[in-house]
């Protein structure tokens, strides 16, 4: 299911310049992060934007960083 | 001294991709598709693969064979990324890496594997790196050529690894069947067993002057590819592209030169876009038309001017259109333009062609900055996205990096 809202992330940064999620906000719910299952990147335009695929054990988000802009998004939900 | 060539050839890619996205997919019979009305399946996963379920099969056909069959829609964005990851990964290991398909590489380790400990240390390295990095699965095949190196690694799917050494290769090809090889098709595999040819063996032993009578100069590379002894350098370098093109087949079958002409324009601004960002220009246009019976055609001509304009593409096009007599409905379309030339020229600035040349400028301006279609021709724009396929052209970087989305 296609969502496309912008929430807040909790990540942490390691090198080399590796991003992983850890817990983010979603519908009034904090949702912790069990798994980051994969993980690419893309572009829109000049825009990097690196695309997370994560877990709560139950359902799987795909959430989304725009580089240039520094949102996070939530991209889709997928029971 | 023999090269050591290595295979390194990615295991039901796009469907293992899938499953260590998706949790709930592991161990289960999965099939990578596309997201056009008419699509087919790109990948099987190995457990639909036991249900034989194969690349190229419809939904139906795969259906029937595999019940619970499950159906992914492939993410093009997921593997090109991937794809382009995997390369870096090659990289450490050797400069010498021909990336040979999305999932396939060729690497020279000739000169470097003894920095890491020996040719088994490679394969393993590369092998952990992979794992490691996105949870999937290649499988490695080495050999004093890409020929055998290829072989090696289909002969250990998946998830092996196997190194066939120069002294072994006659004894292993003797008696393996010739369609195993490595660019020996079912159709040059069944002429062959018109000749009695049915083995490597049979092929390598084959006179020379009988193989040239059937299958021209290619004669001598069957021999060559029978024996084992077939080599082509790996190529590392991008070659200067002969033609630049896009096909695709449409959502549903258009007739009307209305459909055909927006259809037209699509595919001549993607060849165009193309052309311009790798400054190139050409004075061929071919248009490819299949009917939905499959019947498929080509034709092409030559034009006295070289362009990269989109809407000079669509014009030649539509000058071939217009020499054909369309007598059923259309089901794929596809716009090349060859004869290329570096783009080294001044343009004209005044007048109407310095007008459409900064157009065209601005609107490529714009969609590199924002994204593809931000601007787009007005004859196109209320239309779907085209269903789009990953060409088993595509490389991670130059002229045949294509986005596909």
């Amino acid at each position: 299911m296609y969502v496309g809202k912008i929430v807040n992330v909790l990540v942490s940064f390691s090198l080399p310049g590796h991003i992983h999620p850890l817990r983010f906000q979603w519908a009034g719910r904090l949702i912790r992060i069990q798994e980051v299952t994969y993980r690419w990147k893309s572009r829109e335009g000049a825009k990097e934007m690196h695309h997370f695929s994560v877990t709560d054990g139950s359902t799987l988000y795909e959430l989304v960083f725009d580089s240039t802009s520094l949102i996070w998004r939530l991209e889709n939900i997928e029971a | 001294m023999a090269k050591i060539i290595m295979c390194s050839d990615m295991d039901a890619f796009f469907a293992s991709v899938e499953q260590k996205t998706n949790p709930l997919l592991r161990n289960k019979p999965i099939a990578v598709i596309g997201s056009g009305a008419r699509t087919v399946i790109t990948t099987a996963s190995y457990e639909a693969r036991m249900f034989g379920v194969t690349t190229g099969m419809t939904v139906y056909e795969a259906k029937k064979l595999c019940p619970h069959l499950i159906f992914v829609v492939g993410n093009n964005e997921k593997y090109t990324s991937t794809s382009k990851e995997l390369e870096r990964i090659y990289t450490q290991f050797t400069p010498d890496v021909e990336i040979y398909s999305i999932d396939e590489a060729f690497l020279d380790i000739t000169a470097t594997h003894h920095m890491f400990g020996g040719v088994d240390n490679v394969a393993r390295g590369i092998k952990k790196a992979i794992r490691e990095h996105f949870g999937i699965t290649c499988t490695i095949g080495i050999g004093p050529t890409i020929l055998i190196a290829k072989l090696a690694s289909d002969l250990a799917k998946p998830d092996g690894l196997r190194w066939i050494k120069e002294e072994e290769v006659p004894s292993l090809l003797e008696h393996l069947p010739v369609k195993k090889l490595w660019g020996i098709g079912a159709r040059t595999a069944y002429a062959l067993a018109s000749m009695g040819i049915e083995t490597c063996g049979d092929l390598g032993r084959a006179p020379v002057s009988i193989l040239r009578r059937r299958f021209g100069i290619m004669g001598e590379v069957l021999k060559g590819m029978g024996m084992g002894i077939w080599a082509r350098p790996i190529m590392i370098h991008e070659q200067e592209p002969r033609s630049i093109g896009h096909s695709t087949t449409l959502p549903f079958d258009i007739w009307t030169r209305e459909e055909i002409g927006a259809y037209m324009l699509q595919l001549s601004e993607m060849v165009g876009r193309r052309a311009r960002r790798f400054g190139y220009r050409g004075r061929r246009v071919s248009l490819t038309i299949r009917y939905t019976d499959f019947e498929t055609f080509t034709k092409q001509m030559t034009f006295p001017a070289y362009t990269n304009d989109t809407h000079t593409i669509c014009r030649y096009a539509f000058s071939i259109l217009d020499t054909i007599r369309l007598r059923k409905r259309i089901r794929l379309m596809g716009i090349r333009l060859s004869l290329l030339i570096r783009e080294t020229c001044q343009m004209e600035l005044f007048g109407e062609f310095g007008k459409r040349h900064a157009l065209v400028h601005a609107m490529d301006t714009v969609n590199d900055r924002y994204g593809e279609h931000t601007l787009a021709w007005a004859s196109y724009v209320h239309r779907r996205e085209l269903p789009r396929v990953i060409s088993p052209a595509w490389r991670p970087t130059g002229i045949r990096s294509v986005h596909i989305k």
